[in-house]
């Protein structure tokens, strides 16, 4: 069973800490507890979505911002530049 | 209840992990001095430099202030400079000398070599056995000031050790501490989330400055040093966004506002996490800390980076098994259960901090018994 890192407990991903393939029931660390299903291959190092998320909403990482959905991602898919943009900005322009 | 930790009390009321007699060399030219005399007198620790003959503006000051900085660490109990001749030494003098620790002087000029090393070595000894006269005694974790870095970085970093090190660092803030993390490049192009965590906009503006300042600096050297980001072999780590790159870096700064920024290697002024703008390598990045007035420093690795600082003691902290397996000489702290066994990071982090007492009351460090410490103060123009 491929195990996968939760970092922070708003998180809305996980890391794969083992490599998991389209099928698999992944076990779920860190600040969270139990399983998804994987949707899809997910290779090690890369995050699976632990929870519904609609474009357009926030990604979770470290409890923090890594970027925003581009489509809308279900629980168990593979969470990665398909579905994810950047919204990096500059910091002169950073909100207050 | 606050932590506390078993430290030394120093005259202007800082506190010290550490009691070393520091041996300075003024110039690149005395470091032999500096050394024979380290390896004749136990308690004493080398403190040597590159350069400063040569240099000038800004440089030669942030050299002069660097090596004051160590000199008046509070690790440190007391110094002997080692100089060429007196007025170059006493630059470095005058830096230590509000700290109230002794202060002895050896020039080699008109001397020489082995009535220095002779004279210093007699100092020296006198100075270590006055310093073994201190004693520990209990010390809030609020005079505190640690360094957190990381070096030889790997996917496990952002997962394990720098969380883990974020968490301690929470906690020191929380307990009335001061943590630096520093490394100007590892925030190019995410500056903006660092940012955010700024208690104003004066803070705010002074750390995006040194970001871009730093950047413009390496830009008119005519390089491009960002290159595209995250890279294409980031991206197949499974590295989605600039953003998710930069978090794994500034993890280990905890989640505490920014309350100020520093210039290499000076000292906070106040309590809580600051950012300190150095160099990248963990060598010159370390000596800044020391100079800034760290007594420690927390370092995370993934596929391994052996180095500690001279004055600093420097706590390893892995969480990749193979690193842990294959180094383990170079790892102080364990925290492969993170990746392994499910632990959280906030219990991992907790007993991280619980150590950080520990090393704070004496215990020591792999780098320190292994003596794997350098200093390298950072240089930004040529010498003439």
């Amino acid at each position: 069973m491929p195990r996968a890192l939760v970092l922070n407990e708003k998180d809305n991903v996980a890391t794969l800490i083992d490599a998991g393939k389209s099928g698999d029931a992944c076990a779920l660390q860190g600040e969270s507890r139990g399983s998804i299903t994987l949707l899809g291959d997910v290779p090690f190092g890369h995050k699976v979505c632990i929870r519904d998320t609609s474009a357009g909403q926030e990604i979770l990482k470290y409890g923090t911002v890594i970027g925003k959905a581009s489509a809308a991602i279900k629980a168990g898919a593979h969470v990665h530049v398909h579905n994810v943009e950047s919204v990096r900005g500059r910091g002169d322009q950073s909100r207050s | 209840m606050s932590a506390t930790f078993l430290g030394y009390p120093r005259h202007n009321g800082s506190i010290g992990v550490r009691n070393w007699v520091a041996v300075i060399s003024i110039m690149d030219n005395c470091n032999p001095v500096t050394r024979a005399i380290c390896a004749a007198v136990e308690g004493t620790i080398p403190i040597t430099t590159l350069f400063v003959r040569g240099q000038y503006g800004r440089d030669l000051e942030i050299t002069y202030d660097s090596l004051g900085g160590m000199g008046a660490n509070p690790n440190i109990a007391s110094v002997l400079l080692i100089g060429l001749e007196e007025m170059t030494t006493e630059e470095v003098a005058r830096r230590i000398r509000p700290t109230g620790k002794k202060i002895e002087v050896i020039n080699l000029q008109p001397d020489g070599t082995i009535n220095a090393v002779a004279n210093g070595t007699r100092k020296a000894m006198r100075l270590a056995i006055e310093a073994s006269g201190i004693r520990r005694m209990s010390c809030p974790a609020s005079s505190l000031v640690i360094g957190v870095e990381c070096g030889g970085s790997d996917t496990t970093s952002g997962l394990s050790c720098n969380p883990a090190i974020g968490r301690m660092a929470d906690r020191l803030v929380d307990d009335g501490g001061t943590i630096i993390i520093s490394e100007t490049s590892e925030f190019f192009g995410a500056e903006h989330i660092f940012a955010a965590r700024a208690i104003n906009d004066k803070v705010r503006k002074e750390f995006v400055d040194k970001v871009v300042g730093f950047e413009q600096d390496a830009m008119k050297m005519g390089l491009d040093i960002r290159g595209t980001n995250p890279t294409p072999d980031n991206i197949r780590g499974g590295l989605t966004t600039i953003e998710e790159k930069a978090l794994g870096a500034m993890a280990k700064a905890g989640t505490r506002p920014l309350v100020g920024v520093l210039d290499y290697g000076q000292p906070p002024e106040r309590k809580g996490m600051h950012f300190m703008a150095t160099p990248a390598p963990a060598v010159e990045s370390m000596t800044a800390f020391a100079a800034g007035g760290c007594q420690l420093i927390f370092f995370g690795t993934g596929v391994g980076n052996p180095i500690g600082n001279m004055v600093s003691p420097t706590v390893k902290v892995s969480g990749n098994v193979n690193t842990l397996r294959s180094m383990p000489e170079n790892i102080d702290v364990d925290v492969s259960e993170l990746i392994e066994k499910g632990a959280k990071v906030t219990e991992v982090g907790d007993r991280l901090y619980n150590y950080t007492m520990e090393v704070a009351s004496g215990t020591r460090t792999t780098s320190e018994v292994l003596d794997i410490r350098e200093t390298a103060i950072s240089r930004f123009g040529p010498t003439i």
